[in-house]
């Protein structure tokens, strides 16, 4: 207001120009790379209800609340929902995409390592929410 | 300034970084898929670098002004405005 | 102001005033009953999380759909029926003074505007409802139990109207009433806010209220906008609820960084350092508000060029936001500054403003959004904005206002311990939220499996949320008190900080 020069300022809102450029830059990177799909993904159909999860193999397995899948492949997972909004989350492998119905959304991870993570449910979606829990069991190559 | 300075030098080094790292995630190898574990919690831990970087000179500007200028500092002296009805 | 406790009126006196200072007051006594009750359910849900329920044991609330009720009547108690109102409290007491008005421009309809507020809170505070406060269909259509739900869609339809009609005499009042020796280059930077925020509502809440009411007959069966089995889509309510609570979150935060204005400057005795600058910055955040709604859905199955558009358009909300953070240190530079409640609680606020904004960079950084979203992440970031920054200036405005409602001064000893106890309890709870949402914990949960990191975590949180509860505890005491016992302030200058204050008095107000 007074006529006091205003530099500092306008450096400061460079800097945070600056900043804000670089993390919109590589988020942008790191979300290409992680979102697209490598070729001969296996497809793995989960279907989430109120309240538990329903996965279907490409060769026709159903499993219901667990999920056994082998390490050094890709799978791709097609998520849908039978009732209300649930979010498919496997936190161990930053996997989380919302199962909403009427629409099927994908996202793909390729297991590293043997072991077992929980499966859970990310999107409130009613009385037991809490406990829409599975388990992911990641096992060795069966071939 | 100096602070500036350093700044941009943690900057700087943490945009190499990543691009060493994104390039080894993503593995030579054929048949070898890109771990997304890799990219996205190298992601999180460099904007944490920055973020907490940044947050200790905000923060570390706002414990010296508040001890500075407080009223009972010694070094304490009145504004140009006081006494006037500004 | 109204110093009732001195020259006590009849309460129905002030029930059906229209002048500006008894709308304040209503709106000022309602807000804070609200903070207390929004607080306790707050304190049930961290004493229900404080041990994993095991065989019967470590249980507080009764069963899943009561907690999943407390939840939902928590959040829409403290954004609606307690932020909201209190900075219409700010605004009726001090705008009309900023601005040289006699009062609001529309009187009567900033009666109606308060009025509407107990019916709707009463709906939603009798309904109970379930479905957290964004009512996500198709659960909010199929599976939410009624009436319930359909009681708080009344309750919101009749605050969305409440905030519309106080916003219209608020644009009203700063641009049409000023005095006409006043450019609208010299109206207060706390007016400025309000101004802003009530433009952002008039433009956002109608989106919101034509969503209630597509929700309102999707669950009556007579249309299916919204639910998937008639053919409707559940994401386009997404779209249009976060079309207008996105801009909704900064109507909230920017009359709290407008409190801080008129704090921070008086504190520091000294003027604002850029008062152009805030004035810009109030501008800019206004118009970003609307181009990052979209960040609240990334994980509903968004295109690649959807989820960079709504990244860049929140990033474009940073600058901005520093840029206010850079006008209150300088302003602080060179000051002499006294730490009364008020200062310390507006220190303390754009200090965790920093953290707050720095989560949200985080979030809206397209791939982290997976490891965060929906977490206990979330939870803490955005608490940090409600109660870190908002409340906090809300809070300490409250404590600058005391002397010109009551007449009295507070205790400041009590002023400072109630900062202190909600500053270390806020960092405690809402730091460790971060981290747990970081090992996966989802938000909105009843219960969950007793992970070690976990179990400590949300004990760690509850802890702090203790410590907030025995500061708000101090506070009511001390609000209670001193409103009838306190020292009597000297009402020219109650802070001793010398030059001139926006005076809400009896003396400048004669016709009061």
């Amino acid at each position: 207001m007074s006529g006091h020069s205003n530099w500092p300022e306008w450096i400061y809102i460079a800097v945070v120009v600056a900043l804000m450029t670089w993390v919109g830059a590589e988020a942008w990177n790191a979300e290409r790379l992680v979102e697209e799909v490598p070729e001969g993904a296996e497809v793995i159909k989960v279907t989430g209800q109120q309240w538990f999860w329903t996965f279907e193999h490409e060769d026709g397995t159903i499993e219901i609340g667990e999920l056994h899948v082998e390490v050094g492949k890709a799978y791709k997972f097609e998520i849908m929902s039978k009732d209300v909004i649930h979010s498919f989350n496997i936190h161990d492998y930053v996997v989380l995409m919302d199962a909403v119905p009427g629409r099927i959304n994908t996202v793909w991870f390729a297991p590293t390592d043997v072991g077992t993570h929980d499966i859970q449910c990310r999107e409130y979606c009613g009385l037991i929410h809490y406990n829409m829990r599975g388990t992911l069991y990641v096992e060795e190559p069966s071939s | 300034m100096k602070r500036m300075v350093g700044l941009f030098l943690v900057l700087s080094v943490l945009v190499v970084i990543p691009a060493l790292d994104l390039a080894f995630a993503q593995g030579d190898e054929p048949g070898e898929y890109l771990d997304r574990r890799v990219i996205i919690w190298n992601l999180f831990f460099r904007m944490m670098a920055v973020a907490f970087t940044v947050g200790a000179v905000v923060a570390g500007t706002m414990m010296w002004i508040v001890w500075r200028f407080r009223e009972s500092n010694p070094k304490a002296k009145p504004t140009a405005y006081e006494g006037t009805d500004w | 102001m109204v110093l009732e406790l001195q020259k006590p009126r009849p309460i129905w006196q002030i029930m059906f005033s229209t002048h500006h200072t008894d709308i304040g007051l209503l709106y000022l006594i309602t807000s804070l009953a609200f903070l207390f009750l929004g607080g306790s359910l707050a304190l049930a849900i961290r004493i229900e999380l404080f041990f994993p329920n095991i065989e019967g044991t470590g249980q507080f609330i009764a069963d899943s759909m009561t907690f999943n009720r407390i939840f939902t009547v928590h959040g829409t108690t403290l954004i609606f029926l307690f932020i909201i109102p209190f900075a219409s409290a700010v605004g009726n007491y001090f705008v009309p003074i900023m601005v040289r008005y006699k009062d609001m421009a529309y009187p009567k309809l900033n009666a109606i505007a308060f009025w509407m507020i107990p019916p709707a809170a009463a709906l939603v505070w009798l309904g109970f409802a379930d479905f957290t406060w964004y009512a996500q269909p198709p659960y909010s259509i199929i599976s939410s139990p009624g009436p319930a739900a359909d009681m708080w869609i009344f309750g919101l339809k009749i605050l969305g109207i409440s905030s519309v009609l106080g916003a219209i005499n608020f644009v009203v009042t700063i641009l049409k009433c000023k005095h006409p020796d006043m450019s609208i280059g010299q109206v207060p930077l706390l007016a400025w806010s309000l101004l802003v925020t009530s433009v952002i509502i008039i433009v956002a809440i109608p989106t919101f209220a034509a969503a209630l009411l597509m929700l309102l007959t999707d669950r009556l069966g007579l249309s299916g906008f919204f639910n998937p089995a008639m053919g409707g889509d559940p994401i386009a309510y997404s779209h249009l609820f976060w079309f207008t609570f996105h801009p909704e979150v900064y109507v909230l935060v920017l009359p709290a960084i407008g409190m801080m204005y008129e704090i921070i400057p008086r504190f520091s005795r000294k003027p604002i350092y850029s008062y152009n600058s805030g004035v810009f910055a109030f501008v800019l955040l206004a118009l970003v508000s609307f181009s990052s709604w979209g960040h609240h859905m990334f994980a509903t199955g968004m295109s690649f060029t959807e989820k960079t558009v709504f990244m860049v358009g929140t990033l474009a909300a940073v600058p901005a936001s520093a840029m206010h953070v850079f006008n209150f240190i300088a302003t602080m530079w060179n000051g002499r500054i006294k730490f009364s409640s008020p200062m310390m609680w507006a220190v303390g606020g754009i200090a965790l403003f920093f953290a707050a904004g720095a989560g949200g960079v985080v979030n809206t950084a397209m791939p982290l959004d997976f490891a965060t979203h929906d977490s206990y992440w979330v939870v803490g970031h955005f608490h940090l904005f409600v109660m870190g920054t908002i409340a906090f200036a809300s809070i300490g405005f409250l404590y600058y206002m005391f002397p010109y409602v009551t007449g009295r001064m507070y205790n400041e000893a009590w002023g400072k311990a109630h900062f202190v106890l909600s500053f270390v309890g806020t960092i405690l709870v809402f730091f460790t939220q971060h981290v747990l949402g970081l090992y996966g914990m989802p938000r909105r949960v009843f219960d969950y499996p007793p992970i070690p990191e976990w179990i400590v975590m949300n004990q760690i949180a509850s802890v702090g949320a203790m410590i907030i509860g025995v500061s708000m505890v101090i506070f009511l005491a001390n609000m209670i008190y001193s409103s009838g016992k306190g020292e009597l302030a000297n009402t020219d200058d109650p802070f001793g900080l010398g030059g001139k204050y926006y005076y809400p008095f009896e003396a400048k107000n004669p016709h009061h």
